[in-house]
């Protein structure tokens, strides 16, 4: 070991620790999951959270004009007591259906999430229940 | 079948297990015999894992769902092709896939022993067969893809594997990774032996260096290709997303880089020996933690990997290969001492060390990021997580400033460089760098980070260039067979620089726009006109889908580029719906164009489009750099 090493992994590890905490604080976001909101729906507005829930069979509607929007509501993946209204203005995931798991991050605004990105579980490695029909066949 | 299989796989372990005690006990003793024994074995396993393989891919292409892994996902509709790669579709066949490929690995090192050094090999074997072990045990008692159906019945068809996986790239991407991968067991394997065998020499990096080499381009191309599928079959105009599967991948690929650049310090100067021990076991260990991160469920993810409640035997070997080779390092210390000390910070071993430490960092950085969610909750007892701003706000000036190194690091003198010939290699490339900037600012490009980026890469570009113009005074057209492995190299650096203006104009030029058509309508965007020609239906006994046919021309004079047709598709069988992209490559642009949607009386669709600058050439750029790696295997 000599000076110059040293100096080298000193810089690296405070500028890179330095980097790393500037941009955690700037680009956090509160993870949490529908029923949270629902207690916490006529206190505040949030900025940036996650949300990761189900999609509710209540209702979805998928506008393409004016512009292209998808409004519908998120619940808890399980016993879900209710569910929260949320608009992203993007295209509708291809794997995007009632009952499917779905991240968003964006915004809490008055009650509902306005999402920046919505994100649907990709179900590739999906166990899928066992066969029920047909047992005696 | 299902039985064969099952009774192999039990003997493949059982081998394996064999193969390590007899192993390391033959290299204690220096018992040839035993040795040679503990290489059998490793062969032996490897037939006998071929055979349950071969069994399982048997009950796939006969449709026997009895087998639980076979019912899960394929059914009768599949192409056979699909059938067999529905082999790693699940994670049972995938680990199971991932063990034959380490028996593979350790039976090519046992067939050509007598290429290594007798000593690091007895040591090596077994050391790699304990990974061997580790999994096999798992898919034998954990994740075992020989269960049958749990039912009474033999289903009359399969669940099938689902459509977005149907596809060659995602065909070949799973065991490219898989390969590259389990490959760094083998320099991992070599460096561990070789302290156990106390043989402190460079043996074991000449030995392994192919491998190594081996291992990184694969996982290379098996990433980008992840990458490349991302790109033509989601349907989002991206390629990459910084999902913890896709760290997963990228955290072995950058200490097994940072891997490349440190044993040339090692075999040329003789310093950062210890370094070395830890990179490559650190590699080694982030392939085996990429599996406990995307299969213990402890991080969200895109991929809903299946949880399993087994994450912390991946835990437990991680600690025991972390605290062996702890161990070994503390031992063998004495031994590992630098042949010389770093004498100026302008010096290429300084140049080569900084390019280390800014891997790790990157690596350290994304593991945060990955992490962050599960330690925010240990620690403040909120869920907090940190997306893909942060990956680009950390990982963008990291990976900058390795350029700016790549230029610097070929070139600096060895020892110490004096000014005046710091002055002669770089003063030319980097006023032109600094011109470069100027006329990029005088084009239009503002932000900070491209015109950074783009002079960066210029400058790189220029000092290549120099290099290769050298070379070729001296050596002739001869170049890079003479000196494989140096201008190998730098065309590896070439493929970087490539890639990373393709990377670094779809991040900052990319374009997106929505818009409604009737038919016979055309809409602006860019150089580009785009009309709908008509719509149609058509059902296939797979899918139904709706086409959109339409004619890309150029704005400016009306020539036509391209017929573009997406695609919306839905599959009944899954009730799954897909989007099948429409793309015209262009060397100045890829126009990506989805179809989002129709209007209830079907007289309308709505369509997104990306354009995305440059796309083309980071696809060229990864095969330039996977060309470069093969030019410098050559040697």
């Amino acid at each position: 070991m000599n000076k110059v090493f040293i100096l080298l992994v000193g810089i690296a590890l405070i500028g890179g620790a330095g980097l790393v905490y500037l941009a955690t604080g700037s680009t956090k976001s509160l993870v949490l999951v529908p029923s949270d909101l629902l207690t916490e729906q006529n206190k505040k507005d949030m900025e940036r959270i996650r949300v990761g829930g189900k999609v509710s069979s209540d209702e979805i509607k998928y506008d393409l004009q004016p512009e292209i929007m998808l409004t519908f509501r998120v619940e808890d993946p399980a016993d879900a007591k209710g569910s929260i209204p949320v608009v992203y203005k993007g295209l509708k995931p291809d794997m995007f259906a009632v009952g499917r798991s779905v991240m968003i991050d964006g915004d809490f605004i008055g009650g509902t999430i306005v999402a920046t990105k919505l994100l649907t579980q990709c179900p590739s490695k999906y166990e899928p229940p066992l066969p029920q029909e047909h047992k005696n066949s | 079948m299902n039985t064969i299989g099952n009774y192999c796989l039990v003997l493949s372990w059982a081998l394996t297990l064999y193969g390590v005690i007899i192993g390391f006990w033959g290299a204690k003793t220096s018992n040839d015999r035993l040795i040679n024994s503990g290489a059998f074995a490793a062969r032996a396993s490897f037939i006998v894992a071929s055979a349950s393989l071969v069994s399982l891919i048997t009950l796939f292409l006969q449709n026997d769902y009895s087998n639980h892994y076979v019912w899960q996902f394929s059914n009768r509709e599949m192409s056979p092709i699909y059938k067999i790669t529905a082999l790693w579709g699940g994670m049972n066949g995938s680990l199971f896939f991932w063990a034959w490929l380490l028996a593979l690995w350790g039976a090519i090192m046992s067939w050509g022993k007598n290429i290594y050094d007798k000593k690091i090999f007895a040591w090596a074997l077994p050391v790699h067969l304990v990974g061997q072990l580790f999994f096999f045990f798992t898919t034998l008692f954990f994740t075992n893809p020989f269960h049958y159906i749990q039912a009474n019945f033999v289903p009359a068809d399969g669940n099938g594997l689902n459509p977005l996986l149907q596809n060659p790239y995602m065909a070949i991407h799973p065991p490219m990774l898989y390969c590259g991968f389990t490959l760094f067991s083998i320099p991992y394997a070599f460096c561990i032996g070789s302290l156990m065998a106390n043989d402190l020499t460079n043996e074991w990096i000449y030995a392994t260096r192919r491998w190594t080499l081996v291992a990184w381009g694969v996982l290379t191309t098996g990433i980008v290709l992840g990458g490349f599928w991302a790109y033509i079959e989601l349907g989002w105009g991206g390629f990459w997303a910084w999902d913890p599967v896709e760290n997963a991948s990228f955290l072995p690929w950058l200490t097994g880089t940072a891997f490349l650049h440190s044993v040339i310090i090692q075999e040329r100067k003789g310093m950062l020996k210890s370094w070395n021990i830890f990179l490559i076991t650190l590699t080694y260990g982030l392939t085996v933690f990429g599996t406990y991160l995307t299969r213990s469920g402890i991080v969200q993810s895109v991929h809903a990997f299946a949880e399993t409640n087994f994450g912390f035997l991946f835990l437990g070997y991680l600690i025991i290969v972390a605290a062996a080779a702890t161990y070994l390092l503390a031992i063998r210390n004495r031994g590992l001492k630098s042949d010389r000390a770093l004498e100026s910070i302008f010096s290429r071993e300084a140049a080569f060390l900084i390019n280390n430490l800014i891997f790790l960092s990157i690596c350290f950085a994304t593991i945060w990021g990955v992490l962050f969610p599960v330690l925010s909750e240990a620690v403040t007892g909120e869920k907090q997580t940190i997306g893909v701003p942060f990956f680009n706000q950390v990982n963008v000036p990291l990976f900058l400033f390795m350029i700016f190194l790549m230029g610097i690091g070929s070139l600096v003198a060895w020892r110490k460089a004096s000014l005046s010939s710091l002055r002669k290699t770089f003063l030319a490339p980097f006023m032109l760098s600094l011109l470069m900037a100027a006329l990029l600012v005088w084009a239009g490009v503002t932000s900070f980070y491209p015109i950074l980026s783009y002079s960066l890469c210029f400058f790189v570009f220029l000092t290549i260039i120099g290099e290769y113009h050298r070379g070729y005074k001296v050596h002739g057209v001869q170049v890079l067979k003479k000196h494989s492995r140096r201008y190998g190299g730098y065309l590896v650096h070439l493929g970087v620089l490539v890639a990373t203006v393709a990377i670094t104009s779809s991040m900052a030029h990319k374009i997106e726009k929505e818009f409604t058509l009737a038919r016979g309508e055309t809409f602006k965007v860019g150089r580009f006109a785009i009309t709908l020609l008509d719509l149609s239906g058509i059902q296939t006994g797979n899918y139904d889908a709706v086409t959109a046919y339409t004619v890309l021309k150029s704005a400016a004079d009306g020539t036509v580029l391209a017929n573009l047709k997406p695609e919306m598709r839905h599959y009944n069988r899954n009730n799954e719906n897909t989007s099948e992209i429409a793309l015209r490559v262009g060397p100045r642009e890829d126009f990506y164009l989805v179809l989002a949607g129709l209007s209830e009386d079907e007289s309308h669709a709505s369509f997104k489009v990306f354009i995305n600058p440059l796309q083309v050439w980071l696809w060229v750029g990864v095969a330039i750099m996977i060309a470069g790696t093969g030019v410098v295997l050559v040697k």
